[in-house]
């Protein structure tokens, strides 16, 4: 069956709706979870509001579960979809610049925008940074990040495709991962509450 | 100023987190691609440059990558999510009644001081994200639901980074 | 404290269906694709005539010894005894899409596959065109048909007529090539040879292809 589009089974001139209503369904959530404002996403790395890493985790691992059984249950066709390639150095280098930026300006890029969206100036003004970011990558690319963007390609490879096991066994490892994460995440808020290390 | 006490409770974050899943999943059903957020920025960069500089854009190995055959560059799947993302955040914030010029920084921090991390922060992470072909969205969040090695190490590469330089802003978040 | 034990109690409650939820998945074989190529992809694929090898091609490439093609002979395994080309493989067109007990395609190895060009034949083109619209629709790569059959095959190459001594160069070359295949099998012009036992080459005999492990578990 799915994914729809691929399959020809919805007209592709309904993407861009259904792009739309997801993105309305994406927006909604991250702002009602608080992501718009830069405390919560600060909160993470210094102990007192662990709610980004609670949706992330909670958010990939019913994502990860359901597109498994979807294909188990041949609903959706795992090989369709889109399965971001890997450049082990740009994704190493890029993630830590983002990491950087997300530290530094207290959004990520999706999360500025809802920021933006309920009037927090420096979310808008952080979309402002992005836009620049972005202009000034394209300028340099040739001469200063070519190289390094198309560094260590080793395709559009899944993790079960290179450790060599069954998709449902790495899902078995990641939720048990998971799940020693959330339990994590309780002590540590519980923890660091108590050193009013809140701003 | 923030004020100290929030108009309405945010959603629990393992329900938001599921349903975000759900999302996730209602993305991959229908078009059979994740979410993303700086996808569509780098569109908007490109649809910009083309229009300031049609020829320089044409020349250009990175925005031509990014420009639609024949079609606009903003005519991308990304680009309408986006779109909807701020409507549904919108939504989401006149509900809560969170809707409010406001800035949101530590208490002891100059109003400038902020709007220029902020700004640096921006243009960090949008280069970041250019380079790592994705945000915390596109790349972590899509990534990892898929489970796509690309995903897993820029999840570790964002949050060890972040976590790392945390250290080093101690001083400017939490000032007791 | 009341509340906080409820609450403890919930996350007991949802850790427990996630990992049961987990188990699930790691008990549950992971399931195979196969892709089809949609009918208006295979329409396109079936007006172009570009699936035919000619008969002086396949005949080059069998005395070249080319080791990228692989004959598909798809007439009955009876047939296939009697006369076959050198080194074809018998997949007969009722048994083509067989799946073994784990669901995969019994050929698909043979059939599927990147590194060998298939060139499927029958007596004539029909059943050889039958059997490479099946496999194109599994979306199976490097499938062609021999323009003809084993008709033409023989029409054309093994009884090859001499052009007249008036006839353009071009024609007596092709002529004189098509002669020295029909030595090659051995035909010389004899009109039983597709009939008779007298099987040339080495056409092997039915033998399945034992499907090979899969490196790595991904699909």
């Amino acid at each position: 069956m799915g994914p729809l589009i691929q399959q020809g089974i919805i007209n592709p001139e309904w993407n861009s709706i259904i792009a739309f209503v997801i993105g309305i369904s994406f927006g909604f959530i991250l702002e009602q979870a608080g992501f718009s404002t830069a405390r919560k996403i600060v909160g993470v790395f210094y102990g007192y509001d662990m709610t980004v890493l609670r949706v992330f985790l909670t958010a990939v691992v019913t994502a990860s579960i359901g597109l498994l059984y979807f294909n188990y249950l041949g609903w959706i066709d795992l090989d369709l979809i889109y399965i971001n390639p890997t450049f082990i150095w740009s994704a190493i280098v890029g993630g830590v610049l983002v990491g950087l930026g997300m530290i530094v300006g207290g959004y990520c890029p999706g999360t500025s925008f809802a920021a933006a969206a309920i009037g927090k100036i420096d979310g808008i003004v952080f979309i402002g940074g992005l836009f620049i970011g972005v202009f000034f990558y394209g300028e340099t690319y040739n001469w200063l990040f070519k190289d390094l963007h198309e560094a260590g390609n080793l395709g559009a490879i899944t993790m079960y495709n290179l450790l060599g096991i069954s998709s449902g066994a790495l899902e078995f490892f990641f939720i048990l991962f998971a799940i020693l994460l959330f339990w994590m995440t309780i002590v540590i808020t519980k923890k660091f509450s108590n050193k009013l290390l809140k701003y | 100023m923030e004020k100290l006490q929030e108009p309405k409770k945010y959603m629990n974050p393992y329900l938001a987190g599921f349903l975000l899943g759900l999302t996730m999943i209602a993305a991959f059903y229908f078009s059979g691609r994740g979410l993303g957020a700086s996808g569509a920025i780098k569109s908007s960069v490109t649809a910009i440059v083309s229009a300031v500089a049609p020829e320089h854009a044409n020349n250009s190995e990175f925005y031509s990558s990014y420009k639609g055959e024949g079609s606009s560059p903003l005519n991308s799947w990304l680009v309408f999510e986006m779109i909807g993302f701020i409507f549904g955040a919108l939504i989401s914030g006149y509900i809560g009644g969170r809707i409010k010029k406001d800035i949101v920084k530590p208490p002891k921090v100059k109003v400038n001081t902020r709007m220029i991390m902020a700004l640096i922060g921006g243009i960090v992470a949008g280069i970041g994200a250019t380079l790592g072909r994705g945000c915390t969205s596109g790349a972590g969040l899509t990534g990892m639901s898929n489970l796509s090695v690309a995903g897993f190490i820029s999840f570790m590469a964002m949050f060890g980074g972040a976590f790392m330089f945390s250290f080093f802003l101690r001083k400017y978040w939490i000032n007791r | 404290m009341e509340a906080r034990n409820t609450i403890r109690k919930r996350y007991y409650f949802v850790t427990g269906i996630l990992f049961l939820l987990a188990l699930g998945l790691l008990l549950l074989p992971h399931r195979k694709n196969v892709k089809e190529l949609s009918p208006e992809d295979l329409l396109v694929s079936i007006s172009t005539s570009d699936r035919f090898y000619s008969p002086e091609n396949v005949a080059r490439l069998i005395i070249s010894g080319d080791p990228s093609i692989q004959l598909i002979d798809v007439r009955t395994a009876e047939e296939f005894a009697a006369y076959s080309l050198p080194k074809a493989i018998n997949i007969p067109l009722a048994n083509i899409l067989d799946k073994d007990k784990k669901g995969n395609y019994v050929w698909q190895d043979v059939l599927n596959q990147d590194i060998k060009t298939n060139i499927i034949y029958s007596n004539g083109t029909v059943y050889a065109n039958q059997a490479w619209m099946l496999i194109s629709r599994m979306n199976f790569k490097n499938n062609y048909v021999l323009k003809g059959g084993l008709n033409a095959f023989f029409e054309n190459i093994i009884k090859a007529k001499a052009p007249l001594a008036s006839a353009p160069q071009s024609e007596i070359d092709l002529y004189s090539f098509r002669k020295a295949v029909a030595m090659y099998f051995g035909g010389g012009g004899s009109i039983s040879t597709a009939t008779t036992d007298a099987k040339s080459g080495d056409g092997t005999p039915v033998v399945k292809k034992k499907k090979e492990a899969k490196s790595g578990g991904g699909c």
